[in-house]
């Protein structure tokens, strides 16, 4: 393997320390400790709930998943207390509905996906068409003056962008969702996300656990040495950058998005280099052509570089590496429950050494996440003893300070007190 | 037991067929289900054929593999499923970490 020297950022081996305190970029965030209560308390779940769920664009999925017309989707938002289908209709349009019969409001889907040409319910066969408009009644002369074409599923908006499905409860939103987007969309312009999407992995798991517990064990690197010291910590720490310091982070209004640093000295373990040898791998990748990715990934251009992630407000993050990507999901459920859900994607593995690659990127993705798995239930059993009111966090921390601010000024909990 | 068109240079690896699992659950299980000694073993033998087994591999497309090959396929998806416990954990689990069974594939 090549041996190269890191380059970029004024040609320094270790992070720009003079730059890495990141309270001074955003002062207005403020220093303080957060408080504890808007991860166990189910006033704030609620005004979450109401204030954000409901409220903003919500990534469901890429359109890769759904690529022919009846192609469909069912999504599960129990913190919208709904369920959604999206689906391509005949026209090659998505569209999405409420997973309920106008008729006594049962499930029209019951499974999580597939293709058909139409909806019919099962319980007594009201039939819909793929764009949501009530095609058949049984015994209909029966009913009483029955207004077909204002009885069709009820709509929730769809958009895309760069592949990812976005679905908005509100049918009609103020804010489109290219408007929605329009702090991270430069960052994330021309990333190949179609190209890598060909092979998609996912795990899901319900976690004992607030999202806001989950999402915040991914926003800083700070716990990885620790945390990841038999997985993860060789590959990105290093003498000279000990404790994971971002190389570079922006916040925005309410996503955000940071470049995480990789070990140009880190040795692979024998599979690992097999693996990296034969194709992509989450690894540090020294041979990474810089110039092949868009300049928003990687911004400031250097070669001692593993990572960036994009936070999408409010539960959604897109991981864009070198030859691979990876995103998260955390649905709430209740205060402490959540929907934890992991993609990693991969171009179309050509042949067995491709395959051999992605097989062991993705199980030592899978058994890094393993070690977080566990500190989430750990910490919500303990924020919610009581025992300690705030959290103090430090410059590497500051998009979980930054996370808190965002949510709280959709929510307002603490605005009249 | 091997299937036919086994290759000569691959013989040694045929006590582990065991390990030739279609899916990535059936994998986890075996990993999380087995002594030390024997991931070990399955380790040393593979990694020694690792690229030889690749560039073999590298010949058949890889939706239609003969049943052979498909095996040798499905060991060397072994192999990485239970490379972290070897080189990185020293055993199939670490201490303290989120249950395996837990983190559902909802891939093959």
């Amino acid at each position: 393997m090549k041996d190269r020297q890191p380059t970029g950022a004024g040609g320094h081996a270790a992070p720009d320390q003079s730059n890495d305190r990141w309270n001074d970029k955003y002062p207005h965030l403020g220093t303080a400790p957060i408080p504890i209560e808007p991860y166990i308390s189910r006033e704030y779940f609620a005004l979450e709930r109401e204030r954000i769920f409901r409220k903003v664009w919500l990534n469901v999925g890429r359109i890769e998943h759904i690529p022919n017309p009846g192609d469909y989707i069912v999504v599960a938002l129990p913190v919208c207390q709904t369920s959604v289908v999206v689906v391509r209709g005949k026209d090659g349009q998505l569209h999405a509905f409420h997973n309920m019969c106008s008729h006594r409001g049962n499930k029209i889907v019951w499974d999580q996906g597939g293709s058909c040409r139409n909806f019919t319910c099962k319980f007594h066969g009201w039939s819909y068409g793929l764009d949501g408009g009530l095609r058949f009644v049984p015994d209909e002369e029966r009913f009483y003056d029955l207004k077909k074409d204002r009885l069709g599923l009820t709509p929730v908006a769809v958009d895309t962008w760069a592949g990812f499905i976005f679905i908005h409860l509100d049918p009609n939103p103020t804010e489109t969702l290219r408007a929605y987007l329009a702090e991270v969309v430069p960052g994330l312009e021309g990333y190949p996300f179609s190209e890598l999407s060909a092979t998609r992995f996912c795990w899901r798991t319900e976690i004992k656990a607030n999202w806001k517990i989950a999402q915040d064990a991914f926003q800083e690197g700070y716990h990885l040495p620790v945390r990841h010291k038999a997985s993860a910590a060789d590959a990105f720490t290093s003498g000279t950058n000990p404790h994971c310091h971002f190389l570079s982070l922006d916040l925005y209004e309410r996503h955000r998005r940071t470049s995480s640093y990789g070990n140009l000295n880190y040795q692979p373990t024998p599979v690992a280099g097999m693996a990296y040898q034969f194709g992509s791998s989450v690894v540090v990748d020294r041979d990474i052509a810089l110039d092949n990715l868009p300049a928003g990934v990687n911004p400031t251009r250097r070669s001692d570089w593993s990572i960036d992630t994009f936070w999408i407000f409010p539960n959604f993050s897109i991981f864009p590496s070198n030859g691979t990507y990876l995103t998260h999901h955390f649905w709430p459920i209740t205060e402490d429950r959540t929907i934890w859900e992991t993609h990693t994607y991969f171009p179309n593995a050509e042949n067995a050494g491709q395959k051999f690659s992605q097989e062991y990127s993705k199980v030592l993705l899978r058994d890094i996440l393993m070690e977080d798995g566990t500190t989430l239930e750990h910490i919500q059993d303990m924020l919610a003893s009581g025992a300690k009111t705030h959290m103090p966090l430090q410059h590497q921390e500051i998009c979980v300070r930054h996370a808190y601010r965002v949510v709280e000024d959709y929510v307002g909990f603490y605005a009249g007190r | 037991m091997a299937e036919s068109g086994w290759p000569v240079a691959f013989s040694a690896l045929q006590p582990f067929l065991d390990w030739a699992l279609a899916t990535e659950a059936e994998r986890t299980q075996k990993r999380q289900t087995s002594e030390m000694v024997d991931i070990q073993a399955f380790y040393t033998a593979m990694l020694s054929h690792l690229e030889d087994i690749l560039v073999y591999l590298n010949q058949f497309p890889l939706e239609r593999m003969p049943p052979h090959a498909q095996q040798l396929m499905d060991m060397t998806l072994s192999l990485a499923e239970i490379a972290p416990a070897v080189e990185l954990f020293g055993q199939p689990r670490e201490d303290d970490t989120f249950d395996p069974f837990r983190f559902v594939p909802q891939h093959q």
